[in-house]
């Protein structure tokens, strides 16, 4: 059976947005089954357009040019890489009802769910990741 | 340096983690299994990335040459039953006999029939390199009369080639069981 890695993204900026793409694209390019579980402001990362104008963390701005120099690959591209490799989109339903979002709001080829639809994936996960 | 035969060079030079990994996925899905692909990355992470890389999916890390800043990979497509395979060939010899006649000094000849590149980075010292797809063609370099003791990795393509020998009057040839895959005896490379 393959390795399942089950990540939480719940934070919203840009270094959050690479934690979690870099991790999920790796896992999945190494035959892993890969969910993540976006919540709260980690529900950026999957918008149509916040994902693609993530913000640095105050005072690390500087960093912006430190990611073009690495030729870090942008974070939309690494969204639709992780996609087509399969990696399994959660966004919360229960925080997108509080934050009045609708699942037109996010990147085709999401899923939408509840916390069990993530814990059922989660459960016999070998890594289990927060962010 | 041997020249390193591959059936497929990628090019992730200036590429930063994890592309390097993926575009290697992508075109590993892509190759025959028992193909070589060489994977040319400047990323320093790659060297362990494509390790821990191969250790996971089963695939066959080789080793690494490094030039200057460019690094490059070489890596070999398992097939999934590759260590499962049926033996046929009667005559086998474990790793220990060979390396006690080795070591006794005998008058034996050693024919490694993996992929050049294997050959390259790890092999036994004074073994005989002809790829096994290569062997019906390269009967020539080889003599019939000669004691050949027979290795690859795991003994699955040395039975195969034992097999085209005997079938081409060579008398006396023994299939190493496993062979380099759990090879403890001296080797050298490149």
């Amino acid at each position: 059976m393959s390795t399942k890695v089950a990540i939480i993204a719940s934070n919203g900026g840009m270094f959050d947005a690479y934690k979690v793409f870099n991790i999920a694209t790796a896992s999945a390019a190494t035959d892993a089954e890969v969910a993540i579980f976006f919540t709260f402001e980690g529900l950026n990362l999957i918008h149509k357009e916040m994902h693609r104008q993530l913000p640095l963390p105050a005072g690390a701005e500087h960093f912006a040019e430190g990611f073009k120099q690495a030729n870090v690959p942008a974070i939309p591209e690494l969204l639709a890489m992780a996609m087509e490799m399969g990696v399994k989109i959660i966004a919360c339903q229960m925080t997108m009802d509080v934050m009045n979002l609708k699942k037109e709001d996010f990147v085709d080829g999401i899923e939408v769910g509840g916390a069990v639809t993530f814990l059922d994936f989660a459960k016999d996960a070998n890594v289990s990741l927060t962010f | 340096m041997l020249d390193i035969k591959v059936n497929q060079v990628l090019d992730c030079k200036g590429l930063a983690c994890p592309m390097p990994i993926v575009k290697t996925k992508k075109a590993m899905d892509q190759l025959e299994s028992g193909q070589v692909i060489e994977v040319q990355a400047t990323d320093k992470g790659s060297l362990a990335d494509i390790q821990g890389w191969a250790r996971n999916t089963g695939h066959q890390y080789l080793g690494t040459v490094e030039e200057g800043d460019l690094l490059k990979h070489y890596l070999r497509k398992s097939s999934p039953n590759e260590v499962k395979e049926e033996k046929k060939h009667p005559l086998t010899a474990s790793n220990d006999e060979l390396l006690k006649r080795l070591q006794a000094a005998e008058n034996i000849t050693i024919l490694d029939v993996r992929e050049s590149a294997e050959y390259s980075f790890n092999r036994i010292p004074g073994a005989v390199s002809i790829p096994l797809g290569e062997l019906e063609d390269r009967l020539g370099e080889l003599k019939p009369e000669d004691e050949l003791y027979v290795v690859c990795r795991t003994g699955a393509r040395s039975d195969l080639a034992c097999q085209l020998l005997a079938s081409k009057g060579f008398k006396q040839v023994k299939n190493v069981i496993p062979g380099m895959s759990e090879w403890t005896g001296p080797t050298e490379k490149l």
